[in-house]
């Protein structure tokens, strides 16, 4: 007793400690000594070592929904990489010059933040819907009947489409955050660059940009978790199958489908090996984030010794 | 600031600006104003003039639909996370930064390497930790789960403990508190700033939270409001009216609310921005 008496944040940290512990860390290692085996949740598991590995990669027709998946998820990611968080940036720093509205502004761009997704996918099908969406009776109305479309219907265009919700319901959450950083940076700092004469886009790429990189940074590393686990979007749109020829299919999407779809596509051999097949996917998935989030973690640190 | 930071004649990311907030102002008001229209004349006559307008969708919302039910679960499961999250990541906090210890640092990034886990990755192994807890399809299940990731209150409450200065620990021990009360009636109160910023981005994470009510909630009375416009959504033709009526009471009345206080939830926002 003594020896705890003399530790009192023992007492303090263990309770979180153990939550944390059993439903945060526990099940990533839980998962992948369930990768290792053959089992459909219920019955008895049969250890096979790497097999579910080598089927998920060996067997045509899982591999190639691992590959489609992966690829709508890649597209996410650079899509909001290249155009999101340069918009997020331009929209921060306008607003941290103070534009004239800058506060109904940041409210009006943050406010989707709080819509659920499948009122943020419902609001998607009032405006591109091909019989009652509000986007093809614009283009009427503007004379361009013949470009009408059931937009939501078209397989090349699904993953678009869900990019589209996606950054509209998230864009102003990095927005903020930059918002932040730069009301960090010290105002002498911008003073000197005013007094030198450093035009106004001067001074956002030579000391806001370079001042907040970090940010700029852990943002990126985000964006890349957020879309390699992205789910709820696509499984309002396109269903547990991932819509028309898999087209709005990403990587969570597919690890959901082979665990705890009803009928899984692949047929009925997969159904019993559901939560062995289902546990190798998300360990791919943790492999996918943890290799970028360690190398992201090496640059940044590299930088701040530099 | 005093600095005249302005762009001269910025006239065109103003209108950049404009475009983008009228688009989503349009939006919302376009599906409120949908939504007092029946089910009949928005599939037949979706742009045309509305013959009448009437709270028909509202009544079946509340009367048929039991929007109240699946408003109760959101709320309850809402309440019973932030409880959890908040004593226990304020605890957690408190231990690791007010103390110096051996381990202080590793279990800090024991704690932030949670950010690097989203629960998406461990739902199958949490799916039977729940299960065989017996807490499949209860509100409990979902909060703790939900509770679990306390990698950002930690990291947010730990930074601000460890800055707060040691004279305040010394003359609340002199004063004869014990630790429990320090934590309770000194320390915890200080952090309030902090705490309502986590609250505020946690509440948004866990309201619109779509993942773990799915899988952890089968049975249809415990589901939660986006569960439920998702019921609606799958099968508009059906539908359309409920959909709407139940889009708009999930959207409007938090939309109305985060309007008022825009300015201290933004701030509590941006504070919670990973720091370099």
């Amino acid at each position: 007793m003594a020896w705890i008496k003399k530790r009192p944040y023992l007492w303090f940290i263990l309770p979180g400690f153990a939550l944390y512990s059993l439903f945060t860390v526990y099940p990533i290692f839980s998962a992948f000594q369930i990768s290792l085996n053959r089992w459909d949740g219920i019955g008895p598991k049969t250890f096979v070592g790497l097999g579910n590995y080598a089927e998920l990669f060996g067997n045509q027709e899982l591999f190639s929904q691992l590959t489609g998946a992966f690829r709508h998820s890649g597209t996410l990611f650079l899509l909001n990489a290249l155009a999101v968080l340069p918009a997020q940036l331009y929209m921060a720093y306008l607003l941290y010059s103070g534009i004239r509205g800058h506060r109904f502004f940041q409210a009006m761009i943050f406010a989707p933040q709080f819509i659920a997704t499948p009122v943020i996918v419902f609001m998607g099908t009032l405006i591109f819907d091909g019989n009652i969406g509000v986007f093809n009776k614009l283009l009427e109305a503007v004379g361009l009947g013949e470009w009408t479309r059931p937009w939501l219907g078209l397989p090349e265009l699904g993953i678009f489409i869900v990019w589209i919700m996606v950054a509209w319901s998230g864009i102003g959450v990095g927005m903020i955050f930059f918002l932040g950083a730069m009301k960090m940076i010290p105002t002498e700092m911008m003073e000197a660059a005013l007094l030198e004469g450093a035009s106004y886009w001067r001074r956002f790429f030579s000391i806001v940009l370079p001042q907040i990189k970090t940010t700029v940074l852990n943002m990126l590393i985000l964006t890349y978790i957020f879309a390699m686990t992205m789910f709820d979007f696509s499984f309002i749109l396109g269903g547990v199958s991932g819509g028309i020829n898999r087209s709005v299919d990403v990587m969570a999407l597919f690890f959901y489908r082979i665990a705890f779809g009803d009928n899984s596509a692949v047929g009925g051999s997969m159904n019993v090996n559901a939560m062995g097949m289902g546990t190798t996917i998300a360990c791919v998935m943790f492999a996918v984030i943890f290799v970028v989030a360690v190398a992201q973690v090496v640059i940044t640190y590299r930088r701040k010794e530099v | 600031m005093n600095v005249n930071l302005k762009a001269r004649g910025n006239y065109v990311s103003s209108a950049i600006l404009w475009t983008y907030s009228g688009f989503t102002l349009f939006v919302l008001a376009y599906m409120t104003y949908q939504a007092f229209r029946s089910k009949k004349e928005l599939l037949s006559n979706t742009f045309g003039w509305p013959d009448v307008f009437n709270l028909d969708g509202y009544k079946k919302l509340f009367a048929e639909a039991d929007f109240l039910r699946y408003l109760f679960n959101s709320v309850w499961i809402l309440a019973a996370t932030l409880l959890v999250v908040i004593l226990l990541s304020s605890m957690v906090a408190y231990g690791i930064g007010r103390f110096r210890f051996r381990f202080r640092n590793g279990l800090l990034v024991y704690f932030l390497i949670g950010l690097m886990f989203p629960v998406q990755l461990g739902i199958v192994p949490i799916f039977l930790l729940i299960r065989d807890m017996g807490l499949m399809n209860s509100q409990w299940g979902v909060a703790v789960v939900l509770a679990a990731g306390l990698s950002m209150p930690v990291f947010l409450l730990t930074t601000f403990f460890e800055k707060l200065p040691a004279d305040l620990y010394e003359s609340a021990k002199i004063d004869g508190a014990g630790e429990w009360t320090t934590f309770l009636r000194v320390m915890f109160p200080l952090a309030s700033p902090v705490v309502f910023s986590i609250c505020i981005i946690m509440s948004v994470q866990i309201w619109n939270q779509f993942f773990v009510p799915l899988i952890l909630l089968q049975s249809e009375a415990k589901k939660t409001v986006p569960l439920m416009i998702m019921k609606f959504t799958n099968n508009l033709m059906y539908n359309i009216d409920l959909a709407m009526v139940g889009s708009v009471m999930a959207t409007v009345p938090i939309l109305i609310l985060f309007f008022l206080f825009s300015g201290r939830v933004l701030e509590g926002v941006a504070s919670g921005g990973v720091k370099g």
